[in-house]
C-alpha cells in the first residue's frame, strides 16, 4: 500500500484537487466515488467533520478533506466529491469519506516516479507525505492515507475546534490539551 | 452417536449448572430436604447419561458422590461445610471431565484419585458399618430380584381345567381349597365359568355348578400338579395342558388379554391360548427393547419436559433474527413514507398494517432476545463463596430483583465486569473478620447485589459494608502517578471517582485476586461498551455502593423524530413527557433558562443555540418536555414529526468522544437522523451551563477584587 516502500513495480494512484493544490492517494485505499449528496450535520462535532450519510444502509462519517489540510474552503460544486477510503486505524479498518473538489486521473507511477518529499518550505507536514510526482509545471502530493485520517489526528484536531464552542470549557481543559498538543509538535506546524 | 453425545455434553452442561445452583443454595439453607432431593436427582441424572454415552469417569465418580447424597436425604449423615466443599470442588472436576471428553490429564488424574479419597472418606468414616450393610442389604436385593426373575421366566404355563361333578361337596370336598393349593404351587390366574348356575328359585345350594380355568406357572412338574387333584379325579374332570415353557403370567399383555380369550361358558381351545402366547411374546421382546431404550431415554424424557416449555436457540439464530427485524423496520419506514407520498388509501392501509405487524414482531423478538440476571447469579455466588473461603472472610451475599431481564448481548458484556466489582469488594473492600471486629463492625461482612427497572434503564447496584474508598489514599496516589497536582482542590466525590482512572489502584500490595493493573478503567470501559454508565459512591469506613446504569436494549429503540432546520433527530420516546408549542422570542428572551409550561416552570435546553444552528428559525418552536432523574426538563426544537422506530447505527470511532449522540438511524426517504441520548444532553448541557455561570460569578468576584 502507500507505506509500504518502494517495490519496484508499478502502483496506482487516484488524484484528486483540494483547492490549488493536487493530491494523490493509493487506489487500494480507495473504495469508491460518489456524487456529493446531501450530509447529516453532526452537531458539536470538529469544523472538519462534515456530517454524516447514508451508504446503501450504513452509516459513513464525512470528512472536509480541506478544512482537516488548512486549505481554505471553497463553495461545493457539481465537481465535489466524496472519495470513500479504507482508513486503517489501530489495526482495525475503518472507512470514512473524503470530500474533495474534484477527482483528477489515476495516475501509473513506479518508483522512480516519486520524489522524496521536501523536508524544508512545505505547508504540509512531511510527515504525512509518502513523495511528490511533477506533473507538468505543478507537483502532487501523495498522501500516507493511514496517517493523514488516522484516530491520534483526528482526535487533536477535535479538541481545538472544541475551544471554540466553549471557551470556558476550554480553560478547564487547556492543561490537559496543553499537555497533549506538546507531546504532537505536528499538528503546530500543520496550521 | 456423536450428535447425542454433543446433545448430552449440553445437557450435562445444563444440569451442572443446576447442581452448582442447588450447592450453592444448601450452603445457604443446609437442611433443606429439598434441596438434598434436588442434589441427589442431578447427579443421578448425570451419572445415568454419562454412563449410557460413555463417560465412564463421569459415571463411577458421579456415582461416588451420588452415594454422599443418598447417606444425606437419608439422615445418615449430616450436610457440612466440608462435604459441600468436597461437593463443588468434584463439580469443578466433573467439567474438566466433560470438557476433555471423559480424558484426563496426569495431574487431573491425581486430582481425580484426591477427590475420590475424599469421598470415601466421608461415606466410610461417617458411618461406615451402616454402609457396609446397606450396601450388601442392595446387592443381596438385586441378587434376589434377579434370581427371582429368572426363575419366572423359566416357569412353564400350564393350563388347567377343573370340572368337577356336580355331587363334588357331598363328598366333602371344597374344590376351592384345590385352587388354593394350585396357588400355592406357583404363580396363577384363576377364571370361574359361572354360566351353569340356575336362577334362584331353582338353585339347589348342596349342589356345584362352577368350573374352572386356571392358568399356572410353576417350576413343578406336572405330575406334581395332577398330585393336587389325586383324591377328586374320579369326581372332577381335571385336564392339564402346558401352553408354554415361560412364565406368560408375568406379561402383562398376556393376563390383559387372556380374559378375552376365555369364554365364558366351557374351556378355552388349547390353540387359541398358544397363539396368543406366541403373540404376546414376540411383543414381549419388542417391548424389552422398549424398557431398555426407556432407561436410556429416561435421561431425554427429563429433558423432554423442559423442551415443551423451553426451545434452545443458537445465540446468533437470535442475532440473525434480530437483524432482519431491524432490517425489516428500516424498509418498513420507506413504505410509510411512499405511501403517505401517494396519496393512495389503499396503499396506505397496507402500509399501516405493516408497520403494525413489524412492531409486533419487533417487540416478540426483543422479548425472546431478553434473559434474567438470574443468569448471572450462579457465578457470581460461586465467587462470593470461593473467594471469600479463600481469604478467609465472612461474607453474607444477598441478591435482589434477580428477575429482571436484559438483552442478551448485555448480559453477556456485564458478567466480567461485575465479577471484576465483586473481585474488588471481597479483596479489598470486606475487611478481615478481626478487622470488624475491632471497628465495632458485626464479624460478618455483607454484599448486597441489587437490580431494578427505572424508566427506560435497568440498574444494578453492588453494595458492600466494607471500609471504604479512603479519599487522602487515593488523593496521594493520584498525586504520585501524576493524574492530579498536589495543590489541586477536589471534592471526595471527585477523589473517589479517580478510582476510574486507567493505571490506577489503590490495594498496597498485588494479590492473586485482583489487584493485577486491570482497574476498574477496564469495569467503566466494558460497560461503556454496552452503552451503560457506572457511578461509585463511598463513605470511608461504611462501604461502597457501585452502581451501573444499563440500556434496556442495544439495537431499536422508540422514538419521537424532531426537526431542528433540516437536521431530523430522534429523541427517545420512553423520555418524552409532553409536547409543547413556544414562542421562539420567548426562548430567545430567556435569561435564566427556564419556561412555563403547563402552569409550572422548568428549565430548558434550547438546542438550536447549543447545536450552533442558526438558520432558518420558525417564530415558534417545539419545547419536548423530558422526564430525567424525576426532573422535567425541556429541549426545544423547531418541529416535531411524529414517532419513530429508530434502528440504531453506530456512529463510527469517529465519533466516540460525542456523548451527546447515540447513534444514527436512516430514515424512510434514506436521509440520516440521530438519535440523542436525551439523559446525556442535560448532563453535559447543565455542567456547562453552571460552568459558565461560576465563571461569570468569578469574573464577577475578580473584578471586585481587584
Amino acid at each position: 500500500m502507500s507505506e509500504t516502500q518502494t517495490t519496484g513495480t508499478v502502483t496506482s494512484y487516484l488524484s484528486f484537487r483540494l483547492g490549488d493544490e493536487m493530491f494523490a492517494a493509493d487506489v487500494g485505499k480507495v473504495l469508491e466515488i460518489l456524487e456529493l449528496c446531501p450530509i447529516t450535520k453532526v452537531p458539536r462535532s470538529p469544523s472538519y467533520m462534515r456530517g454524516v450519510i447514508n451508504l446503501r444502509g450504513k452509516v459513513l462519517p464525512v470528512l472536509d478533506t480541506r478544512i482537516k489540510f488548512g486549505i481554505p474552503a471553497s463553495e461545493d460544486n457539481v465537481d465535489t466529491c466524496i472519495v470513500v477510503l479504507d482508513v486503517d486505524m489501530d489495526g482495525e479498518s475503518l472507512h470514512l469519506g473524503a470530500l474533495v473538489d474534484s477527482v483528477e486521473e489515476v495516475l501509473e507511477l513506479g518508483p522512480s516516479d516519486i520524489e522524496p518529499p521536501p523536508t524544508l518550505g512545505s505547508k504540509f507536514n512531511p510527515e504525512y507525505i509518502y513523495g511528490m510526482v511533477k506533473r507538468e509545471e505543478s507537483f502532487t502530493m501523495i498522501l500516507k492515507v493511514d496517517k493523514v485520517f488516522s484516530a491520534d489526528e483526528l482526535a487533536i484536531a477535535q479538541e481545538v475546534a472544541e475551544k471554540k464552542i466553549s471557551d470556558v470549557k476550554a480553560e478547564g481543559e487547556k492543561e490537559e490539551s496543553d499537555k497533549k498538543t506538546a507531546k504532537k509538535p505536528a499538528e503546530n506546524k500543520k496550521k | 452417536m456423536e450428535q447425542f453425545k454433543k446433545k448430552f455434553l449440553e445437557e450435562a452442561t445444563e444440569l451442572i449448572a443446576n447442581l452448582e445452583q442447588a450447592l450453592l443454595s444448601l450452603d445457604e439453607n443446609p437442611q433443606d430436604k429439598s434441596l438434598h432431593e434436588e442434589v441427589f436427582r442431578i447427579m443421578h441424572s448425570l451419572k445415568g447419561g454419562s454412563s449410557m454415552f460413555g463417560f465412564d469417569k463421569i459415571d463411577a465418580f458421579t456415582h461416588e458422590l451420588e452415594s454422599i447424597y443418598d447417606l444425606v436425604r437419608n439422615q445418615k449423615i449430616e450436610l457440612k461445610r466440608n462435604i459441600l466443599d468436597i461437593t463443588l470442588e468434584s463439580v469443578d472436576h466433573i467439567k474438566i471431565l466433560l470438557e476433555s471428553g471423559d480424558e484426563l490429564s496426569a495431574e487431573n488424574e491425581k486430582n481425580h484419585s484426591n477427590l475420590l479419597n475424599k469421598i470415601y472418606k466421608i461415606t466410610k468414616s461417617v458411618s461406615g458399618d451402616i454402609i457396609t450393610e446397606k450396601e450388601e442389604i442392595e446387592k443381596h436385593d438385586d441378587k434376589n430380584d434377579n434370581v427371582i426373575h429368572n426363575q419366572l421366566s423359566d416357569k412353564p404355563t400350564y393350563q388347567i381345567s377343573i370340572n368337577p361333578d356336580e355331587n363334588i361337596f357331598k363328598n366333602g370336598t371344597n374344590p376351592l381349597y384345590l385352587i388354593d393349593e394350585l396357588a400355592s404351587l406357583g404363580h396363577c390366574k384363576v377364571f370361574a365359568k359361572t354360566n351353569k348356575i340356575p336362577e334362584f328359585d331353582e338353585l339347589k345350594p348342596e349342589l356345584c355348578y362352577v368350573s374352572w380355568e386356571v392358568f399356572l406357572s410353576t417350576d413343578k412338574s406336572i405330575d406334581d400338579i395332577n398330585d393336587v387333584f389325586i383324591f377328586v379325579d374320579d369326581i372332577c374332570e381335571i385336564e392339564i395342558n402346558k401352553i408354554d415353557n415361560s412364565n406368560l403370567l408375568e406379561i402383562t399383555a398376556f393376563t390383559n388379554e387372556i380374559s378375552n380369550v376365555v369364554p365364558d361358558d366351557g374351556f378355552s381351545e388349547l390353540d387359541k391360548i398358544k397363539e396368543l402366547a406366541n403373540n404376546v411374546k414376540a411383543n414381549e421382546v419388542k417391548e424389552e427393547e422398549a424398557i431398555k431404550d426407556q432407561s436410556s431415554q429416561d435421561f431425554y424424557s427429563q429433558i423432554k419436559k423442559n423442551v415443551i416449555s423451553n426451545i434452545r436457540v443458537a445465540s446468533d439464530k437470535l442475532d440473525d433474527l434480530m437483524n432482519l427485524v431491524s432490517e425489516l423496520i428500516t424498509t418498513q419506514a420507506s413504505l410509510t413514507l411512499y405511501a403517505e407520498n401517494n396519496q393512495n388509501s389503499e396503499l396506505v392501509t397496507i402500509a399501516e398494517n405493516i408497520e403494525k405487524i413489524s412492531r409486533q414482531l419487533r417487540d416478540n423478538t426483543f422479548e425472546i432476545c431478553l434473559i434474567p440476571i438470574d443468569t448471572m447469579m450462579v457465578r457470581f455466588k460461586r465467587l462470593v463463596r470461593d473467594l471469600s473461603f479463600e481469604l478467609d472472610k465472612e461474607i453474607q451475599f444477598t441478591a435482589e430483583g434477580t428477575e429482571t431481564e436484559l438483552d442478551k448481548t448485555i448480559i453477556e458484556g456485564l458478567t466480567e465486569p461485575i465479577m471484576h466489582i465483586f473481585r474488588n469488594s471481597i479483596d479489598h473492600g470486606i475487611e478481615s473478620a478481626d478487622e470488624r471486629i475491632k471497628k465495632g463492625k458485626p464479624k460478618q461482612g455483607t454484599i448486597n447485589f441489587k437490580a431494578f427497572h427505572s424508566g427506560t434503564n435497568v440498574y444494578i447496584q453492588i453494595k458492600d459494608n466494607g471500609r471504604g474508598l479512603d479519599a487522602e489514599k487515593i488523593r496521594e496516589k493520584a498525586i504520585s502517578r501524576g493524574f492530579i497536582s498536589p495543590e489541586a482542590n477536589l471534592s471526595y466525590q471527585e477523589l473517589i471517582n479517580l478510582v476510574f482512572l486507567p493505571g490506577f489502584s489503590t490495594a498496597s500490595k498485588v494479590t492473586e485476586v485482583s489487584g493485577r493493573g486491570v482497574g476498574l478503567d477496564v469495569v467503566v470501559k466494558k460497560i461503556s461498551d454496552i452503552r451503560g454508565e457506572v457511578e461509585i459512591e463511598s463513605q470511608l469506613g461504611v462501604g461502597t455502593t457501585i452502581t451501573i446504569k444499563l440500556p434496556l436494549t442495544m439495537s431499536i429503540i422508540d422514538g419521537l423524530l424532531v426537526e431542528i432546520d433540516k437536521t431530523s433527530f430522534v429523541i427517545p420516546l420512553s423520555s418524552v413527557d409532553k409536547c409543547f408549542e413556544v414562542k421562539t422570542e420567548t426562548l430567545n428572551n430567556n435569561f435564566n433558562n427556564r419556561v412555563k409550561l403547563d402552569g409550572s416552570l422548568i428549565p430548558y435546553i434550547n438546542l438550536r443555540k447549543e447545536f450552533d444552528i442558526n438558520e432558518n428559525c420558525p417564530d415558534v418552536q417545539q419545547v419536548i418536555r423530558i422526564n430525567y432523574d424525576n426532573f422535567n426538563v425541556g429541549l426545544s426544537v423547531d418541529k416535531v414529526i411524529g414517532e419513530y422506530q429508530a434502528v440504531l447505527k453506530p456512529l463510527g470511532r469517529l465519533f466516540k468522544d460525542l456523548e451527546i449522540v447515540s447513534g444514527a438511524t436512516i430514515l424512510g426517504d434514506g436521509s440520516i437522523a440521530l438519535v440523542l441520548d436525551s439523559g446525556k444532553i442535560i448532563n453535559t448541557f447543565d455542567r456547562e451551563t453552571l460552568e459558565r455561570r461560576e465563571a461569570y460569578y468569578k469574573g464577577i468576584k475578580n473584578i471586585e477584587d481587584n
